[in-house]
């Protein structure tokens, strides 16, 4: 298996050298984590390489990038705190709401992406697109005001 | 005895039957036979050991971490590139030139390591003008094949056969290179007259080849430069070795030790890619055969030869070269040549006469016999294997038609020049 891996590796990087990457190939070891809490599953992959980098993604319920970490114990406790995060919001009659919304997030984000690289947009639609988001960001500021706070494991990362 | 007999050649069938009929890793199998050789105290743990022949062992592992430094400088990738510009975009010229270094590779690499390197980037040639890759892969194929006759460490059944009678680089290059040129333009010819007709390209296959830069495919110049010393030094290792006293294990081992000491790459990375099912695979069956001649099998089937042949050089270097090269067409020649070397090794001492061209016999036989099937050998399972993984395939039935008439064409060469040479 390694011996195909590799042969795949090459014809891939001298591809993408031919593109003017600089490809540095490391090896590293992949681990994919599955949680069932109560049916409800959450899944993670992390990858672990020589350099003692770690980079966490979540992927599901819906896909997250959670970033690099620099030791295993973050990785852990970072999965542990969004866990807890899970078990508490899956008792949420919210829940499901939450995920539909998550997901219909990454997918809006994902054609906006296309839009923008396949297609020369407006000046003015795309100023209209962003006043939308900031709409809904301020949306999003004022229920926190207005909800009470379940966890406080940890302070949120985006929402100060 | 006699019930160590019967277990020691139990085992040893079993375990060949369940080897060749792939349906569980080779590697495994072997060792799991050569367990029971012990369990069964057919022989003991330190006898087994001592029959694992460090040379060969050594050998491998040399050339493997040797290979593992050289292929990060990206030089495959650049003689390939390199090759298609030279050829100006035709097809045919890239596969004469791919051949070429396929060959010469595959005399100074084990064939397996020249079909990993050479197979990607051959693929992302034809990729690039978008034309069928399955016949530069068989090609390339059958050329490692015939290039890894040519030399002590080109094929792990030169390895085992120079490491067991003592013959050096030199002896290899002296007797097998000047017949294995011969194949090699042979096989060219007859492979052109195949494929010339089917292998075209317009001017835009050739533009998008020739527009690749090469030397955007070299990650490492200094590693290369380390390279290019360490090689020069090992292979002229090889040429004298015999004359400075050093087993070739030891030129392979220095070789690699210098390149790792000198590239201060992380050892670990490099040891890792050392194909270690191999190495187990080659120990285990050293400690098979080694059972074998321990109970007197080898023997007897020394003896058996020598009465069916009556002793007659050139009847048994005949059989030998067409039965190898048959068996290593469907079998897997390095148990085959594992068990002939004690056997050829007996028959020598009980004929009592120089059987030198029984080795040149039984190399090319076992060498030349693995383009026949394309589970003839193992480059050929994996090339097999890497172009399925490209979303290509390459059936049995498609290589046949072009490899047994071709090695049948390549071992008739081979007994003429055994002929002519030897007898």
């Amino acid at each position: 298996m390694r011996k195909y891996l590799n042969a795949e590796i090459m014809q891939q990087s001298m591809k993408l050298k031919q593109m003017g990457a600089d490809v540095t190939v490391i090896n590293s070891k992949l681990c994919y984590i599955t949680f069932d809490l109560s049916g409800f599953k959450v899944s993670y992959v992390y990858n672990v390489n020589k350099k003692n980098k770690y980079f966490l993604e979540r992927i599901k319920p819906y896909p997250l990038p959670l970033r690099e970490f620099d030791n295993e114990d973050d990785v852990i406790e970072i999965i542990n705190i969004d866990l807890d995060q899970f078990r508490n919001a899956i008792k949420s009659h919210n829940i499901d709401s939450f995920i539909t919304i998550a997901r219909k997030l990454d997918s809006v984000f994902h054609k906006f992406e296309d839009l923008f690289l396949y297609y020369n947009l407006p000046e003015e639609e795309t100023k209209r697109l962003y006043d939308e988001i900031l709409e809904m960001e301020k949306d999003i500021e004022r229920i926190k005001e207005t909800s009470d706070r379940i966890c406080y494991d940890k302070d949120p990362e985006y929402l100060k | 005895m006699s019930s160590h007999l019967t277990i020691a050649v139990g085992i040893f069938s079993i375990t060949y039957m369940v080897i060749m009929s792939e349906k569980l890793h080779r590697t495994v199998v072997a060792l799991f036979g050569a367990v029971l050789m012990l369990l069964f105290s057919v022989e003991g743990q330190e006898q087994a050991v001592h029959h694992i022949d460090a040379n060969t062992i050594g050998l491998l592992i040399g050339m493997m971490i040797i290979v593992s430094i050289l292929k990060r400088t990206g030089i495959f990738e650049y003689l390939a590139i390199r090759s298609a510009k030279i050829a100006e975009g035709d097809p045919w010229k890239i596969l004469v030139m791919l051949s070429g270094i396929t060959a010469i590779s595959s005399a100074l690499l084990d064939n397996v390591t020249t079909i990993l390197l050479i197979v990607p980037v051959t693929l992302v040639i034809t990729d690039t003008m978008k034309i069928n890759p399955i016949p530069f892969i068989i090609t390339e194929t059958m050329m490692s094949n015939i290039g890894g006759t040519a030399t002590l460490i080109g094929d792990p059944p030169n390895i085992m056969i120079g490491s067991a009678v003592g013959l050096s680089f030199l002896d290899f290059v002296i007797n097998l290179a000047p017949v294995v040129v011969v194949v090699f333009f042979v096989n060219l010819f007859i492979l052109k007259v195949i494929y010339k007709t089917k292998m075209l390209a317009n001017a835009d296959q050739k533009h998008a080849v020739m527009s690749l830069d090469e030397k955007l495919a070299i990650n490492d110049v200094p590693l290369l430069k380390k390279g290019g010393l360490v090689m020069a030094i090992t292979i002229a290792g090889f040429m004298l070795h015999a004359q400075l006293g050093y087993e070739s294990a030891t030129i392979a081992l220095f070789g690699a030790s210098l390149f790792l000491l000198i590239s201060k790459i992380d050892p670990e990375e490099i040891l890792l890619e050392i194909e270690w099912t191999t190495i187990f695979f080659f120990a285990a069956l050293f400690i098979l055969v080694g059972a074998l001649e321990d109970v007197g099998v080898i023997e007897f089937l020394a003896e058996k030869m020598v009465e069916l042949t009556q002793g007659d050089i050139a009847t048994s270097s005949v059989v030998i070269l067409f039965g190898s090269s048959v068996a290593s067409a469907f079998l897997d020649n390095i148990p085959f040549v594992a068990t002939m070397i004690p056997l050829l090794q007996n028959f020598g001492l009980q004929t009592g006469g120089n059987i030198d061209v029984l080795w040149w016999s039984l190399a090319l036989g076992a060498c030349l016999g693995g383009n026949g099937t394309l589970v003839g050998a193992s480059a050929n399972v994996i090339a097999s294997g890497i172009v399925e993984k490209h979303g290509k395939r390459l059936s049995f039935m498609e290589y046949f038609k072009v490899g047994f008439p071709l090695m049948l064409v390549s071992v008739c060469i081979a007994y003429g020049y055994i002929v002519i040479r030897y007898l």
